[in-house]
């Protein structure tokens, strides 16, 4: 007992102090998971809706491919870059590798398959006369897949929490291609593991604490426009 | 007159095949009515024809489902979607008709069936695609309302081309100037709504509906819950409210047509409670079942059911002179949405 008293005192003074170094590994987390997921939605949304719409030849395998992609193993998906990202590899030449952009762009692969295959079955899950309503409108297609979008409203806010949550607790994928260099590509769980490893079992738990408090500021704002969006009857 | 060219179009499922509608032979600005039992493959051929299903790309259609959905929003958000510029003052206009204006600011979540469907059956009728297609468009709406919204629907139709599916007879022969009669996934036969509804050869319809008289006419004059529709001349009481001078159809059941000789008409003329009584001549005699249909030339021909029994007591042979009696409650003016 006084053991776990020790480590959560360390733990809750090492996150009041709110240091340079966990205001620097905070602020790179928020813009890493929120570029990455802002990037994953962007594309991933409106290309659920449109695999949700539409009819044709393939769908079931594209459907699997992306449920598969919700599934994959952050720390493949960052390998995965890290050999695109490679000096003799094909993006080599971006010299990306071990910056935030390459950890945005990791994480960004995680983020897509979940917004698109959760907004994917939201829209699936339309009934057959919202369906058939949404064939009979005289409008355009894209203006279609938006009425459509804003009817399962509800279910893309679960997508965006879905994918923020994804990325903000992984830590495969942004080790491989960031590194976790100290002041550069450190964020939240690369930071953790950084100090379990050093047996700094405080400021791990600190950062753990720092890590759940910005997933449920997050995902309370994101219940809150979820419910707004409910039907008022 | 110009055929609407449907194309080649099929559609099967569960076992039904639906035939190519190109069968029906519809006319330009033609109202054609689908009219069948549940089950029939009406809807499907409808949905064939709007496009929802199949190979039809349905753009010049403005299509209502049989279940029209509404969107999150208000009513006038789901009026006006997918509308553009007059096509919304048209919307806008129909709502009022419709008795639907005031809604427009509501949730559409919380509108009721009745009027989700008048709300639907505003925007499409808005539309200014040629042609209408309309999936028992009356299906939630109250028998007080019923005049009124097929009135709406006819004028806003004016020139256009429409297809309307309903299982419901008297709708079927206020809008139809054709009803093309499907059972079983098959258009069983293609003709006017007094052909169809009182076609001897026509068991599908006899077993449907019994078998249908029906009259075009126009209301002489109201009394209590009856009026006087003169068709062609003839005068006839039917339950119905419309105002003089409404152009209306009449339709009554051969077998509430009750068949007297002349010489005991005119014993009994002023002492039943029938309101209407004809004289005429048998046109034909036929059989339909294990029933004699007599069909009556009284200015324009009357179907009545008897049975052998009936036919041989009375003794009746074409061109025999009888008087024929119907209650005024049995018949039914229905208004005519083609005015």
């Amino acid at each position: 007992m006084e053991f776990l008293g020790e480590v959560l005192g360390d733990a809750f003074r090492y996150v009041f102090e709110f240091g340079p170094e966990l205001r620097t590994i905070l602020a790179l987390t928020l813009i890493v998971a929120g570029l990455a997921t802002a990037i994953g939605v962007l594309v991933g949304v409106p290309f659920g809706v449109w695999l949700g719409l539409s009819r044709f030849r393939g769908r079931g395998l594209v459907l699997a491919l992306v449920n598969t992609g919700m599934g994959i193993p952050p720390v493949l998906a960052g390998l995965l870059l890290l050999i695109l990202l490679w000096n003799d590899g094909v993006l080599g030449s971006w010299d990306a590798l071990f910056t935030p952009g390459a950890m945005i762009g990791a994480q960004a692969l995680l983020a897509f398959p979940i917004a698109a295959g959760v907004t994917a079955g939201a829209v699936r899950n339309l009934s057959g006369d919202a369906v058939e309503q949404l064939a009979a409108l005289n409008v355009s297609a894209s203006r279609r897949s938006w009425i459509a979008a804003r009817e399962v409203w509800p279910g893309i806010a679960a997508a965006v929490a879905a994918a923020f949550g994804r990325v903000i607790a992984e830590v495969g994928a942004v080790l491989v291609v960031g590194g976790n260099i100290e002041g550069e590509t450190r964020v939240l769980t690369t930071a953790i593991v950084q100090e379990a490893r050093q047996s700094n079992l405080g400021a791990a738990l600190g950062l753990g604490l720092v890590l759940l408090a910005v997933a449920l500021i997050v995902n309370l704002a994101l219940t809150w426009a979820q419910l707004r969006g409910e039907p008022a009857a | 007159m110009r055929a609407v060219d449907f194309g080649e179009l099929a559609w099967e499922s569960d076992g039904m095949q639906i035939v190519a509608p190109t069968d029906l032979g519809i006319r330009s600005g033609e109202r054609m009515v689908i009219f069948g039992p549940n089950g029939a493959g009406k809807s499907t051929l409808l949905r064939l024809i709007a496009g929802v299903i199949g190979e039809r790309s349905g753009e010049d259609v403005a299509y209502l489902p049989q279940r029209p959905f509404m969107f999150r929003g208000s009513g006038r958000r789901n009026l006006l979607m997918g509308l553009a510029g007059e096509e919304s003052n048209r919307a806008e206009v129909l709502a009022k008709r419709l008795g639907v204006s005031n809604l427009l600011g509501t949730p559409a979540a919380r509108l009721s069936g009745g009027e989700r469907q008048r709300l639907a059956l505003a925007r499409t009728l808005a539309s200014g695609r040629s042609l209408v297609a309309l999936d028992e468009p009356l299906a939630a709406i109250g028998a007080k309302d019923r005049d009124n919204v097929i009135a709406v629907a006819g004028d806003a139709i004016g020139e256009r081309t429409a297809v309307v599916v309903t299982h419901d007879r008297d709708i079927a022969v206020a809008f139809a100037d054709r009803v093309a009669l499907m059972v079983d996934g098959a258009v069983r036969s293609v003709g006017p709504p007094q052909e169809i509804f009182l076609d001897p050869a026509n068991q599908d319809v006899a077993h449907l509906l019994g078998h249908q008289n029906v009259m075009v006419g126009t209301v002489v004059k109201q009394d209590g819950p009856l009026v006087q529709v003169s068709c062609s001349g003839l005068m006839v009481w039917a339950l119905g409210e419309q105002a003089a001078g409404s152009e209306v159809r009449v339709t009554f059941g051969a077998d509430a047509v009750t068949l007297h000789t002349v010489s005991s008409a005119t014993a009994t003329e002023g002492q039943d409670s029938a309101r209407n009584h004809w004289l005429g001549s048998v046109r034909s005699l036929g059989d339909v079942g294990r029933l004699i249909e007599v069909v009556v030339d009284v200015g324009q021909p009357v179907a009545a059911l008897i049975t052998e029994g009936s036919m041989a007591g009375m003794g009746i042979t074409v061109d025999d002179k009888v008087a024929l009696s119907v209650k005024a409650t049995a018949a039914r003016a229905v208004t005519s949405a083609k005015q």
